[in-house]
């Protein structure tokens, strides 16, 4: 398909960038590292002064924090670079171009500068469920006694649907962001509030009390792309629960496209 | 001099005045770390009563309190500094004949302390109304020595900043260092969790290492949780490490110096 | 203004008829009263900025679009390329509506800013050029075939592979233009393509511009600051002030409509003040180069500068030709 070269093409260009400034793309992974490594401490912290943090145990949050280092690399990869791009060229006018061009205008700006080195991060990411999964299989295998298979298909299976559609929700919630600036031109630091509640993503929502808890998962639906897939994977949720959240991935969508375009118009004078 | 500095202030207040929009926001994402750790030790705190020796109400008022002690002690300097030097508009500025750090940037860090407190009380007073802490161990008594032990905070924090700021004037990583420092102070300051709490390893060093000056021996003394004392032995090596930090500034600052104006901007 | 005779629609690459662009602008006053006024009632002064235009232009025509700055140049090309909703009229490119952005309109067709990069900053401009095949869905056969008729005509080899960033402002400026007919688009729209650029650049790309539409039968709609461009390029001009449409037509009876005179400009030696009004009409110039001008007739350049190199210590001496922006109020202030 065309995007998929769209997008081939946008990933050759911006790995020479990131091969035109190696020693930058080599210390940025290991700042990256250095990052992983508190985050290990903190949840070793977290466990050695205790067994269980809001029903969730160790291995659990391992794979917690490997679902959310899953998102902030999709955002920090994908999304804050592209937002930069975008509020610079609504400034400048270059965005002009970019509606001139024959392609999709949303795709153009979600997708042209990719941070390329954050793909090693994806491993890392799945790693890190991976090894999540292990540890809470043993962790039950030696409560129970028995072997347990670390997860089924099914748990699977629903676990990347939520994953995907967890994205998407964010992925729209961005995009509305990003359009309010059609409207409000000096609207530059649209998209903090989601880089600012993205932290809380580390940890299970259950922890939070009931006001954060409803901001995380309803306004800011950073829950829904980090605790609810965890839920999935640990079997929390039915089949029907797994469909809704489906559907709540591509609805918003489908409402953020709506928004872009009426932004789009807006720019270019439509309505006046 | 004094007169110089009340002139500074009024520039970078009005400079400050101007950006308060992005404040704001640069507020929402920097109080979700603390309200997020604040969640998590409480939670486990209440589903075990207490955790080493700290009850649920400890945590919620050390978060609290920590938020007026981060906003105190913070030190953005990188920010302030570091593209000036890389892109040469620091000339201008050497050519006064005031120290552009510690006037200019010093008085900018505290013009935007002083813009960020003041929206940071109403906040602070919701997040009060909503965690409920009980406060009762604050007195007259711990809040005063306390003072100067932010004031020591930001002042090592400050010096310690602006050296590292400063070897923007050798390469152009600085940001990445800064990353580096921001995550040992993390660690290290109790801004994760209460020292106490930390693996014996960690407490140890960072009983010697100057972070604690930021967030932990602060907060600690408010909350009258510092023996008596160490006190003394404290604060002796607080004003250690903030003459070491500046004997360390002026020494980078000399070095920089030389070699901004050798090789140009 | 001498309008052109009816032409048949399939000739024509662009067809405007009374187009028209109103913006709402809001007005602010300073203070904080007022400030605090427009928060909660906001008011609107409608600027004009293009009022019933209507122009043809044929395939294969260059036309200079003049006018000085905010005469309404800018607005109406972006309306033209499909970035602006107009308030009201018609417009067609090439049997498209612009404003529609249908893809097959977008790859017809291309809009240059001189002003505005669109190449990325850091990559060198062949990379970009892969980028916009891939946008512009360019075969591999056609991009190479435009590629190597592109660098044929602006010498491009020495300079595509080197990052965007260390290329001079000609080079970035001929990138640029590469990057906008790589897929060989009907019509070009070029705002300003040589503004900021040296005498010898702005040459090359004029070369390049005439040589294109020779090749490609292209339609070129330019618009320029500089009266250089225009006598260069283009047999006919449209005049643009104030929103409205003043003249189109071609050059050379331009130039009668416009009192045909040029400045002299004069920088005296010792003496520094002279009158030099018994030579011409003095015109207040502030060029801040130390020379008094005056205003000649074309046919008396010659006579007059030979008395003033007679009659006085001169030490430097141009003659040029009279701004278009002067030319323009001059000419068309009513």
């Amino acid at each position: 398909m065309h995007a998929l070269k769209l997008i081939q093409t946008f990933l050759k260009v911006n790995l020479q960038i990131a091969l035109a400034y190696r020693v930058d793309t080599l210390v940025n992974i290991l700042i990256n590292l250095m990052w992983l490594g508190v985050e290990l401490i903190g949840l070793q912290i977290i466990f050695s002064n205790t067994d269980r943090l809001a029903g969730w145990g160790p291995g659990e949050l391992v794979s917690l924090l490997g679902v959310f280092r899953l998102v902030n690399m999709l955002m920090a990869s994908v999304i804050w670079p592209a937002t930069e791009k975008f509020n610079t060229s609504v400034r400048d006018g270059t965005l002009d171009y970019t509606l001139i061009q024959p392609a999709n205008s949303l795709f153009l700006v979600s997708f042209s500068r990719i941070i390329v080195w954050r793909v090693w991060d994806l491993a890392l990411a799945i790693g890190l469920v991976v090894v999540g999964m292990r540890m809470s299989a043993r962790d039950l295998a030696s409560l129970t006694g028995e072997v347990a298979s670390i997860t089924s298909l099914a748990s699977l299976a629903g676990f990347l649907v939520l994953v995907a559609s967890g994205a998407l929700v964010l992925y729209s919630l961005w995009v509305v962001l990003i359009a309010l600036t059609f409207w409000f031109v000096k609207f530059d630091n649209n998209v903090t509030i989601l880089q600012a509640l993205l932290d809380s993503g580390r940890y299970p929502a259950t922890v939070y009390p009931p006001w954060l808890r409803i901001i995380i998962t309803y306004l800011v639906p950073i829950a829904l792309a980090t605790t609810i897939p965890m839920q999935g994977l640990r079997g929390d949720l039915s089949a029907l629960q797994v469909f809704v959240f489906m559907g709540v991935g591509l609805a918003s969508f489908l409402v953020a496209l709506r928004v872009w375009k009426a932004g789009v118009r807006q720019y270019s004078g439509a309505s006046s | 001099m004094l007169r110089i500095y009340y002139r500074f202030w009024q520039v970078n207040w009005y400079e400050q005045w101007q950006y308060r929009a992005n404040l704001l926001m640069y507020l929402a994402y920097w109080l979700v770390s603390p309200v997020v750790y604040l969640a998590v030790w409480t939670t486990i705190a209440r589903s075990q009563g207490s955790v080493g020796g700290l009850t649920a109400n400890d945590f919620v008022t050390y978060y609290l309190t920590l938020l007026i002690a981060d906003t105190l002690t913070s030190d953005i300097t990188v920010h302030l500094l570091a593209y000036k030097i890389q892109d040469g508009t620091l000339s201008s500025e050497l050519l006064r004949p005031v120290h552009p750090i510690l006037t200019n940037t010093l008085v900018n860090n505290i013009a935007f302390k002083a813009l960020v407190f003041m929206v940071l009380v109403p906040i602070w007073l919701v997040l009060v109304l909503l965690f409920q802490p009980d406060y009762s161990m604050v007195t007259i008594q711990s809040i005063l020595p306390a003072v100067p032990a932010l004031m020591l905070g930001f002042g090592i924090n400050f010096l310690l900043g602006a050296t590292l700021t400063c070897l923007a004037f050798w390469t152009t990583r600085v940001y990445s260092i800064t990353e580096f420092y921001f995550a040992l102070a993390i660690l290290f300051s109790g801004q994760f969790v209460p020292l106490q709490l930390m693996p014996p390893l960690i407490q140890r060093l960072a009983a010697y290492l100057p972070f604690q000056f930021y967030i932990y021996f602060p907060v600690s003394l408010i909350l009258g949780r510092v023996p008596p004392e160490t006190i003394a032995w404290k604060f002796a090596l607080g004003l250690a490490w903030l003459a070491v930090a500046y004997a360390l500034f002026r020494l980078i600052w000399r070095e920089g110096l030389k070699r901004f104006s050798s090789v140009g901007a | 203004m001498s309008s052109l005779e009816a032409r048949s629609p399939e000739s024509d690459a662009i067809t405007v008829q009374d187009l028209t662009k109103t913006f709402k602008v809001p007005e602010r006053e300073a203070g904080f009263g007022a400030a605090l006024r427009s928060f909660v009632r906001r008011k609107y002064t409608p600027i004009q900025a293009v009022q019933q235009v209507s122009f043809h232009i044929g395939k294969g025509e260059i036309v200079g679009f003049l006018g000085p700055n905010g005469a309404g140049k800018t607005t109406t090309l972006k309306m033209l390329s499909g970035l602006l909703h107009p308030t009201s009229g018609q417009a067609r490119v090439l049997g498209f509506t612009p404003w529609e952005l249908k893809n097959d309109y977008l790859r017809a067709m291309t809009l240059v800013m001189g002003q505005r990069n669109r190449l990325s900053w850091d990559i060198p401009a062949a990379d970009s050029f892969l980028l916009n095949q891939a946008i512009y869905r360019i075969s591999d056969q056609d991009f190479k075939a435009s590629l190597k008729e592109l660098d044929e005509l602006l010498e491009l080899s020495p300079i595509m592979r080197k990052p965007v960033r260390n290329l001079s402002l000609g080079e970035r400026m001929k990138c640029e233009l590469a990057a906008g007919l790589l897929h060989r688009p009907k019509v070009l729209f070029l705002d300003e393509p040589t503004i900021g650029l040296d005498i010898t650049a702005q040459a090359r790309i004029r070369e390049f511009l005439r040589e294109y539409n020779r090749r490609t039968g292209a339609s070129i709609l330019l618009t320029s600051h500089y009266m250089a461009d225009v006598t260069a390029l283009c047999e006919r001009i449209i005049i643009i002030h104030h929103g409205r449409l003043k003249y189109d037509g071609g050059i050379s009876e331009l130039s009668h409509r416009i009192a045909p005179y040029k400045l002299i400009g004069v920088a005296l030696g010792e003496v520094r003040e002279c009158d030099l009004s018994c030579y011409g009409t003095l015109v207040n110039a502030e060029n801040g180069d130390g020379k008094q001008y005056i205003q000649v007739e074309v046919d008396e350049v010659t006579t007059i500068t030979a008395q003033i190199l007679k009659d006085l210590p001169v030490h430097d001496l141009t003659i040029e030709d009279p701004p278009i922006e002067h030319v323009i109020e001059q000419a068309f202030e009513e």
